[in-house]
């Protein structure tokens, strides 16, 4: 045994390394990606709730998208789109017809949750790569962890 | 040559718990700081028994000190 550390993590990349993310995470909760990026939707119909939410420890760098355009996802009646706010924040907005404000958060703090743990894995994985780590063992835990053994010999 | 292992459980809401393993002494602190600059702010650190013992090279000196002496 050496050390155990726990990390709290922060989104900070580029627009591609946000979609990646994005894109496993809507893989992983069965969303299609409707349309990769469009001019955000101001006027919200009126028998639609909608919900917003923000992720706290982001921070999307303007590369390729300016703060105002999202990216779509679906899943039947539920509509998901993620964008960068105008502080350069992440945001996620979950919308829905028939469904109640309270699903719509918690569809959206599913996804947003989702869409961290892969930021976080994409962002481990490459860099344990780049340090010439070779990865040993991966697996999915019942409760949708992820544990990864990596090693490496040094000198 | 030393194994340094690594095992990294990634939490559902993102959260990384990262052990680091065969690392002696302040090595293993050189992984959490690069570690907590890839991911991001460190919640919590346990250092266990391992952290205290002597790196391997100081392990080697002593070693080789004491079979001098003989």
């Amino acid at each position: 045994m050496s050390t155990v550390i726990i990390l709290t993590p922060i989104i900070i990349g580029g627009w591609p390394s946000i979609m990646a993310a994005v894109v496993g995470a809507a893989s992983a909760l069965g969303l299609v990606v409707k349309e990769t990026v469009k001019e955000e939707i101001k006027q919200q119909q009126a028998v639609e709730e909608s919900v917003e939410i923000e992720l706290a420890n982001s921070e999307v760098l303007a590369q390729n998208l300016a703060s105002g355009k999202e990216v779509v996802l679906t899943k039947g009646d539920i509509e998901i789109r993620v964008g960068r706010d105008e502080r350069g924040r992440c945001k996620v907005c979950a919308k829905g017809k028939g469904h109640t404000k309270a699903e719509l958060k918690q569809i959206a703090e599913e996804f947003s949750r989702k869409m961290t743990q892969c930021f976080v894995y994409n962002r481990v994985a490459t860099e344990l790569k780049s340090k010439g780590f070779q990865m040993v063992n991966e697996e999915v835990m019942e409760d949708q962890t992820i544990r990864i053994n990596v090693r490496r010999w040094v000198d | 040559m030393a194994q340094h292992e690594v095992e990294i459980t990634i939490s559902k809401t993102g959260e990384v718990k990262v052990h680091v393993k065969g690392v002696k002494g302040k090595g293993c602190l050189e992984y959490a700081e690069w570690l907590s600059k890839i991911v991001g702010k460190v919640k919590d650190r346990k250092l266990t028994s391992e952290y205290y013992e002597p790196e391997v090279k100081s392990r080697i000196n002593l070693h080789q000190q004491l079979n001098n002496e003989q």
